[in-house]
C-alpha cells in the first residue's frame, strides 16, 4: 500500500510543482520523464494490487480515484515535458500584435510613460480576452507574465521645430517613435543597448544607444544629473555616411541638436511577455483533485489496527 | 465493477488527451501581417486633434463608411495618391463616405501647408506619435484603411491605389450595407 500512496502522492507532487515554479530546464529532461511515465504505468499496477486486497467499494473506489488522478496529473506532466515548445520570450511595440502558436495573439499597449508596467492583452480564439501583468496567469498549458524592458522614446524635430515622422524600416513595425533596443554593442566596456531609425524627410538614418542611469555616470561628459539616464545619437545620410556634428548625447530626456535636427530620447519601461510551457492546469487540477479525494478515502477507509494479544497481557 | 473502472479510466483518458493536446492540434487561421490583418476586427478608436487643432476621433463617423487614409508629406506616393482622395470624397459625400487623412508624424504647419498646396478639402488629423500608424499596422506610407458604418475594420491597403481601386473598395463596403 505504501508505495502506491507514495508513487501517486510523488506523481502529484511533481506535476504540481511544475506548474507552481515553471521554466525550469529540469522539467525536459528526458529521464525525468522517464521516471514520471515509469510511475505513471506502475502506480495503477500497485493501485489494482491493493484494490485487490480492499474491503468494500468505498475502499476500492477511492484507490481508483488515486490511480485516475496520478494517471491524469501524470500524462499532463510528461506531455509538457516531452512536447511543448521552449520557453520564449515575445517582445512587441506598442500598439503591435504578436501571434503565439497554439495560443493566441498577443496585443501589446500602446506607449504609456505611465510608471507602472502597462498590461499585454492574450486574444484567444472563443475564449475572453486575458489581461497579462507582472503576475503569471495561467492559459491552458502555458503560463504567461510580464516582465519591463528597456526602450527608448523618441522626438524628432528639423530645425525650425516642427516635428517629423519616425519610421523603423528594420523593426518590427514602420511608424513607431519607441526604439525596443534588441540589439547590443561594447563601448569601453559597457554591453549598451542600442536601436536605429530613419527620418525620411530629413533623409538621415539615426542609431541611438542608450546608458542606463548606472551607465550614464560613468561617462565624463555626459552632463547627467544622478539617475538620468542618457541616449547617444548618431546620425548618418541616407548612404550611411556620417553628417557633420552628427554625434550628441540626450541626458535625462532633453532635446539636443545633432547633425541639422533636434533630438530628443527618453528611457522607459515596456513590457515584453515570458511564455513558459507547463502542464495544462484543468488536467492537473481535476488529478489533484482525484489524489486527495482517493487518499483521504484510502486512510479513512482503512480499519482501525486491532491490538495483538501479547500486547492485552503486557508481555 | 472492473467493466466500469476500465471505461471510467478509458474516458479519464481521453479527457486527460483533449486537454493536453489541444494547443499543439488547435489551428489558426494563417498569420496575416500589415493593415488587411485588422479586417472584421472593431476599428480602433481614440482622439486626435486636427490640423485646426479641433479634437476628433473616428467615434463622429459612426454610420459613414470611412476611407482613412495615412500618410505623410516627404511621402511621394502620399502626394500623388491625395489628388484621387479628393475626388473620392467629393464624389461620394452625399452618399455617407468620408475621407480622412491621418498625417503620420509632422507638424500641424506642415500638415496644413501640404493638403493646401495640393487643395485638399477633406479633413487632415494629426498623429503626432504615429498611434494610428502602429494600431492599422502600417507597413509603409500611404497606407488605406475602410471602416465600415458600424465602425469595423472592411478592408487595409498598403501603398498607393488608384482612384478605381478607392471607388472599388466603397463600393464593396456600401453592398455590405
Amino acid at each position: 500500500m505504501k508505495r502506491f500512496l507514495l508513487g501517486a502522492v510523488v506523481v502529484g507532487v511533481a506535476v504540481a510543482v511544475e506548474v507552481l515554479w515553471p521554466g525550469h530546464a529540469l522539467y525536459h529532461y528526458g529521464s525525468y520523464n522517464v521516471a514520471l511515465a515509469a510511475l505513471v504505468v506502475v502506480v495503477p499496477i500497485w493501485g489494482r494490487r491493493y484494490a485487490g486486497r480492499a474491503n468494500g467499494v468505498r475502499a476500492r473506489t477511492a484507490v481508483l480515484a488515486v490511480v485516475l488522478g496520478t494517471v491524469a496529473t501524470g500524462i499532463a506532466g510528461v506531455a509538457n515535458g516531452l512536447f511543448a515548445p521552449d520557453d520564449r520570450t515575445y517582445v512587441g511595440a506598442p500598439g503591435e500584435h504578436v501571434r503565439v502558436e497554439g495560443l493566441g495573439t498577443l496585443v501589446f499597449p500602446l506607449a504609456s510613460q505611465a510608471a507602472a508596467l502597462p498590461e499585454v492583452a492574450l486574444e484567444r480564439p472563443l475564449r475572453p480576452p486575458l489581461q497579462v501583468g507582472t503576475r503569471a496567469r495561467n492559459a491552458g498549458s502555458f503560463i504567461l507574465r510580464a516582465t519591463p524592458r528597456s526602450a527608448v522614446y523618441v522626438e524628432a524635430r528639423d530645425a525650425a521645430g516642427d516635428r517629423l515622422t519616425i519610421t523603423q524600416p528594420q523593426g518590427a513595425v514602420f511608424l513607431s517613435p519607441v526604439l525596443l533596443m534588441q540589439h547590443q554593442q561594447k563601448i569601453e566596456g559597457m554591453d549598451l543597448p542600442f536601436d536605429s531609425f530613419n527620418i525620411p524627410a530629413a533623409h538621415r538614418i539615426v542609431r541611438a544607444i542608450m546608458f542606463t542611469p548606472a551607465q550614464a555616470a560613468l561617462l565624463a561628459r555626459a552632463a547627467t544629473a544622478p539617475g538620468e539616464g542618457a541616449v547617444l545619437f548618431v546620425v548618418d545620410d541616407e548612404s550611411d555616411r556620417p553628417v557633420p556634428h552628427g554625434i550628441a548625447l540626450s541626458a535625462g530626456g532633453r532635446p539636443v541638436s545633432v547633425g541639422g535636427l533636434v533630438l530628443r530620447g527618453t528611457l522607459a519601461s515596456y513590457p515584453q511577455v515570458d511564455v513558459l510551457a507547463a502542464p495544462n492546469l484543468i488536467a492537473v487540477a481535476i488529478g489533484s483533485l482525484l489524489i486527495v479525494a482517493g487518499l483521504a478515502g484510502t486512510l479513512l477507509s482503512q480499519e482501525p489496527r486491532t491490538k495483538s494479544p501479547n500486547s492485552q497481557l503486557g508481555t | 465493477m472492473q467493466r466500469y473502472i476500465g471505461w471510467a479510466v478509458v474516458a479519464l483518458a481521453a479527457i486527460v488527451a483533449a486537454f493536453v493536446a489541444e494547443p499543439y492540434v488547435v489551428s489558426q487561421s494563417p498569420a496575416t501581417s500589415g493593415p488587411a490583418a485588422l479586417a472584421g476586427r472593431q476599428a480602433p478608436v481614440f482622439p486626435l486633434q486636427d490640423d485646426l487643432g479641433r479634437s476628433v476621433s473616428l467615434d463622429r463617423y459612426r454610420g459613414s463608411i470611412v476611407v482613412m487614409n495615412l500618410w505623410a508629406s516627404w511621402c511621394p506616393p502620399c502626394r500623388a495618391e491625395m489628388p484621387d482622395l479628393q475626388q473620392l470624397a467629393k464624389a461620394n459625400a452625399h452618399r455617407g463616405v468620408a475621407v480622412v487623412g491621418v498625417n503620420e508624424g509632422e507638424s500641424p504647419q506642415k500638415a496644413r501647408a501640404f493638403a493646401d498646396a495640393l487643395q485638399i478639402r477633406f479633413p487632415i488629423w494629426l498623429d503626432s506619435n504615429e498611434r494610428y500608424g502602429l494600431i492599422y499596422a502600417a507597413l509603409g506610407l500611404p497606407t488605406t484603411v475602410i471602416v465600415d458604418r458600424r465602425g469595423i475594420v472592411m478592408r487595409g491597403f498598403d501603398g498607393p491605389l488608384t482612384l478605381e481601386q478607392m471607388r472599388a473598395a466603397v463600393a464593396d463596403a456600401m453592398r455590405s450595407d
